[in-house]
């Protein structure tokens, strides 16, 4: 088949948001397919909106057999077969209105732009003739915005066959940018409070050198350099993999992601137990208490509690990274099962 | 929200007045209003409606500009007069909001607009009614001609219509011609008035009185004065037992005029000219019958008709415009093919059954009082706003694209082939193309 | 810089354009920037739609980019302060072709509205623009009576030119690119019969359509070369390609009248191999020295197989041939370092 795949993009801004998009191009091409990716930007300034929408109106993709549109506004774009992989909304208009993320006033133009959006969206995932969303998270927002259904389907992780399991040393591993949101920061707090010799390993950059700055501090005014390491800088693939292969569990507890992440993904792969909290959002719909992870409280006492049980309950902790790959398979995470679906 | 509202403010503007109502009405409801007064300069100085709220006059450039850019809308009240209205025309074009449309004609307050500017006037004229009635259209040797020939071919009512993001108006009959040019919603609401002096009294109707009709505003030739005349003189039962009152400003070739033609005709005419408001409302409310006779018919609504029936006076309409669509069981209509004898007819029912006189009147204050309240105008106002705000983001939107295209000397036209305007589709307003 | 390239997207079509672009991203991050290819879908059939695809890349908003190389119409009216054109098309339908009837704008008001719309959104992108370079002397003039504005001519390098080692000299001489009536193979073939014995052929691109294929299949057959010559006629892997280039005696690009001097040629000298070329075909003249870098025939069967028999008469010359070939190349300045320096300025 002829596929597009559409998406809205930052120019230079890679990893996250295209992977999907990327992922997927090569995992159709290797089946055979023809498959074209279309990235255009998208700027979500109020005064802008609309007008870029109705650019997109005239994107003509009629050359595909069907478009897979993924980041919003690409859902605008037409075609007889459209698919939906929907990522999220514009967030500030819908779920974060009532945050400070809005920055812009509440006032009865904004309000009129945001009804006009609610409309211009619903319309067009009506367009669709599926709709498939990343978790249930994003499921659940678009019934209740937009009135419509969709499946959800877990994004994998690319070449999942690089991952392996080498064994369990005594660190947890936190794999992924540095930002406050992301709470290295509560790892490191809770290591304080652990009375066994559990060790944290955090890799990854930040888009700016604060947060990194600021761990660092963190863990000097706790006291437990000795027992963590920070590489805050861009790691390889190669060493995500070493790294997770043969760390004792895997650390991801964002602030309400949709989510799970492809961190939570790599480690289950690499057989690791994840240790998240109940305030992560979409690392819940894979993380089963006890089953392939621990769901602390968001506070380092409890957090803590669960870095000891890993480190002490080797048998356990090891019997959860089997379960953790077990999991993905229970929930069709794979591209076998995306194609399946996508190409229905 | 905070509105920034256009209109004349001066007292004799009875759109000033009606917005004064709104005005308060809308304060009422707390939300922040600034008047913009909307006069020629020689009469801004000139004392105006007590609003209420902050007023100033349309040629502040800086303080209105600065109003209009932390309002959440601008609304102008628009007739057709360009003395009044000057200063909503000058804005409308650079901050466009919603239309209170007071006149479907609005050839007067085009002609006023355009003496300083006839290229672009006849751009305007040139793009709604072709080369043809653009070429003829300043040529009419007098006011009448002027109307008589313009007024269906020509009204001007798409010119303002199309600078709009909305358009509020008083009744139906002028709509199509709103809907052809403008790209925002449109809604139509009573208009609001009131009628302070409408106290209730017993008028002293002893059965031999005359029966008294009167007809007030500027005394000219729309006010179909003679026609009355005419008909009461044709009949010597109306001759006998009618009186007919003119209060209001005349000129004195018509008073002269008048007066001739009551003598002549047998009609007993009480010409008082221009009075006071005291003096006027004494009027109305001792007045069996108001003659709201119009023609041509121009506006919108007519605030004397609805004035007329707050004082829960009969009111005798020409059956056309805004009139027609009063409901019949509230005004006493007359044709305007068969005027004289419809009068006629008319005002013998009315001074052979003065209780039925009585009762219509009061039958229409009561729906009147209910209908043309400043009250529901704001309601509707209220209501009217997000409607417009959401056809503007897609308007706004759509402007972006005409102004790239008008940059590259191309037509709009070239937008509004099928394959580019269907999928805009799902825009879901009848404001693309 | 963060350099934003912005070009066309056919779907499914990739071509030489497509090509140009990512060997530009290539060569942009060799040299320190990080580089992107932006590809803005663009259907130009039915004409009446030609305006929303100007008005859709006219709409977007490109951020977070220092700098903006655009290559066709109409993706070259992006919006971007930083924007620098390496032109590889206009709408030559609204142009040059406009002027014969080979165009989709329809011969009424609406077509030569649209046409008036894309001369006045060109104009606009061309002001814009910071400077304009054209891939070749044919555009650029195009563009200066059209359009009225002056361009500098930026002939695209060679994409992999460290792939073009050269140094080895087998028997046969190589004839790569496209294989049509234009590309005249078969007049090689015609010459080939003429000349030599010892004289071989290779002939391997992409047909343009059977037809192309059986033209060279009969007059093989007529003149029974089957012994020397090879025929690969599809789209090659490029080590395939190389390979031909690397080994070859001498490399024969014989098109009529071509307005540049074509990769096949560019990628010979980058090879050090000699070039044959025949006095019609355009471009290319301008890197075959007569004496110095190669031979010029008449585009005759005759004349082509006395410059393919001078080719093997003296394999020492034709090697120095080929080291004039890359001189004369190398000489012209055209590699990526100064191309990309001359785009971000």
């Amino acid at each position: 088949m002829k596929i597009a795949l559409c998406s809205t993009f930052v120019p230079f801004i890679r990893g996250g948001g295209r992977n999907i998009v990327d992922w997927l191009a090569s995992t159709l091409t290797e089946a055979g397919h023809q498959v074209e990716v279309v990235y255009l930007p998208e700027l979500d300034v109020p005064d802008l909106l609309f007008q870029q929408m109705m650019a997109l109106r005239w994107v003509d993709l009629q050359a595909a057999d069907r478009v897979i549109c993924f980041r919003p506004q690409a859902h605008l774009i037409p075609h007889p077969h459209k698919i939906l992989w929907f990522i999220h909304h514009i967030r500030v208009f819908y779920d974060l209105w009532d945050t400070p993320y809005r920055d812009f006033a509440d006032n009865a133009k904004h309000c009129a732009i945001r009804e006009a959006l609610f409309d211009a969206d619903t319309r067009a995932l009506s367009e669709a003739k599926a709709i498939f969303t990343n978790s249930k998270v994003v499921s659940a927002r678009l019934k209740t915005y937009n009135d419509v259904d969709s499946e959800v389907l877990y994004p994998p992780v690319f070449e999942s066959e690089r991952f392996f399991c080498a064994g369990y040393n005594d660190e947890i591993a936190y794999i992924c940018r540095l930002e406050h949101h992301k709470r290295q920061h509560l790892l490191i707090e809770a290591l304080s409070f652990t009375t066994t010799p559990v060790r944290i390993r955090l890799l990854g950059t930040g888009s700016g050198p604060d947060y990194g700055i600021a761990l660092r501090q963190k863990i000097n005014d706790c006291n437990v350099a000795d027992r963590v390491i920070l590489d805050d800088r861009w790691i390889t693939e190669e060493e995500k993999v070493e790294c997770l292969s043969t760390c004792l569990a895997a650390a991801y507890l964002p602030v309400d992601e949709d989510s799970y992440g492809y961190p939570s993904l790599e480690a289950s792969h690499a057989e690791k137990p994840i240790l998240t909290t109940t305030d992560s959002g979409g690392v819940l719909e894979l993380v089963q208490d006890g089953y392939n992870g621990y769901i602390a409280e968001p506070t380092p006492e409890s957090l803590a509690i669960a870095m000891d049980k890993l480190y002490r309950e080797r048998s356990t902790t090891e019997a959860m990274g089997k379960n953790a790959k077990q999991r993905l398979v229970d929930l069709k995470i794979s591209w076998s099962h995306v194609l399946e679906r996508l190409l229905a | 929200m905070k509105l920034v509202i256009f209109t004349p403010a001066i007292k004799t503007s009875a759109i000033g007045r009606m917005t004064r109502l709104v005005v308060r009405a809308l304060l009422a409801h707390q939300h922040q209003v600034v008047v913009i007064r909307t006069e020629s300069p020689h009469l801004l100085a000139k004392e105006t409606h007590d609003f209420g709220c902050t007023i100033l006059p349309w040629t502040n450039e800086a303080e209105a500009a600065q109003e209009i850019s932390s309002a959440d809308c601008c609304i102008y009240q628009i007739g057709d007069n360009y003395e009044f209205h000057e200063g909503g025309v000058a804005w409308l074009a650079r901050a466009p909001g919603i239309v209170c449309l007071h006149d479907f004609f609005l050839g007067h307050l085009f002609c006023g607009w355009a003496q300083q500017r006839r290229d672009e006037a006849n751009d305007i004229l040139t793009q709604w009614y072709g080369k043809k009635i653009a070429a003829d259209y300043f040529s009419a040797s007098n006011s009448a001609t002027f109307i008589r020939e313009t007024q269906d071919l020509a009204p001007l009512t798409e010119w303002i219509s199309s600078l709009a993001t909305g358009v509020i108006t008083h009744s139906n009959w002028g709509c199509d011609r709103v809907l052809s040019a403008c790209p925002g919603p449109l809604f139509v609401v009573p208009l609001a008035y009131d009628a302070p002096g409408a106290i209730s009294i017993e008028n002293e109707s002893t059965p031999n009185s005359k029966l008294k009709v009167l007809t007030i505003g500027h005394i000219n030739s729309n006010k179909r004065i003679e026609s009355c005349i005419e008909a009461i003189s044709n009949n010597s039962i109306l001759r006998k037992n009618v009186s007919y009152r003119l209060v209001g400003a005349i000129i004195p070739s018509m008073e002269r005029k008048l007066r001739e033609l009551a003598t002549v005709s047998g009609v007993e005419l009480i010409i008082s000219n221009e009075v006071d408001d005291a003096t006027l409302s004494e009027a109305i409310r001792n007045a069996d019958v108001i003659s709201c006779l119009r023609w041509p018919s121009l506006e919108a609504a007519s605030a004397s008709a609805i004035e007329a029936m707050l004082y829960g006076k009969a009111t005798i309409v020409t059956d056309v415009g805004f009139y027609k669509e009063l409901p019949d069981q509230y005004v006493l209509k007359v044709s305007v093919d068969n005027e004289i004898e419809d009068l006629k007819k008319t005002l013998l029912s009315l001074q052979s059954n003065r209780s039925a006189t009585t009762t219509i009147g009061k039958q229409a204050q009561a729906w009147a009082s209910e209908t043309f309240t400043a009250e529901n105008y704001a309601v509707r106002l209220e209501q009217a706003i997000p409607v417009v705000l959401r056809a503007n983001v897609i308007i706004s939107a759509a402007d972006h694209f005409a102004t790239i295209i008008d940059k590259w000397s191309a037509s709009p036209q070239l937008l509004r082939t099928p394959e580019i305007l269907e999928p805009l589709s799902i825009f879901n307003t009848n404001t693309i193309a | 810089m963060k350099v934003l390239i912005v070009n066309n997207m056919a779907p499914f079509i990739w071509g030489g354009a497509e090509e140009l672009a990512v060997n530009l991203q290539k060569n942009l991050i060799i040299a320190g920037h990080d580089a992107e290819v932006m590809r803005i879908p663009f259907q130009w059939e039915p004409a009446s739609t030609i305006p929303s695809q100007m008005l859709l890349t006219r709409t977007l908003e490109i951020f977070n980019t220092d700098h903006v190389i655009a290559l066709k119409f109409p993706a070259y009216l992006v919006r971007h302060h930083r924007k620098s054109l390496w032109l590889l098309h206009q709408y030559r339908q609204a142009y040059d072709l406009y002027d014969v009837g080979q165009t989709n704008l329809p011969a009424d008001q609406t077509g030569a509205d649209i046409r008036k719309a894309i001369i006045n959104a060109d104009n606009e992108s061309f002001a814009e623009s910071r400077h304009i370079y054209t891939n070749s002397e044919v555009t650029r003039k195009r563009l200066l009576k059209h359009n009225g504005f002056d361009s500098q001519v930026l002939l695209p390098p060679v994409n992999d030119p460290e792939s073009f080692i050269g140094g080895q000299f087998d028997d046969y001489i190589f004839a790569g690119g496209r294989v049509n009536g234009m590309k005249r193979q078969y007049m090689l073939l015609e010459a080939l019969a003429k000349a030599d014995k010892r004289v071989k052929l290779i002939i391997a691109g992409p047909p343009e359509s059977p037809a192309d294929t059986q033209q060279l299949n009969v007059i093989i057959e007529k003149f029974s070369l089957q012994d020397r010559v090879k025929l690969d006629l599809r789209f090659l892997p490029r080590a395939t390609y190389v390979d031909y280039v690397n080994r070859a005696l001498a490399v024969a690009y014989i098109p009529f009248d071509e307005d540049s001097l074509g990769y096949v040629a560019m990628e010979a000298a980058t090879a050090r191999k000699a070039l044959i070329t025949t006095t019609d075909s355009g471009g290319i003249l301008g890197l075959v020295t007569p004496g110095e870098t190669g031979w010029r025939a008449e585009p005759t069967a005759e004349s082509l197989a006395e410059a393919m028999n001078a080719a093997f008469e003296s394999k020492t010359r034709t090697k120095q041939y080929g080291e004039g070939a890359q001189a004369l190349w190398n000489g012209l300045g055209i590699n990526w370092p100064e191309t990309i320096e001359a785009l971000l300025k």
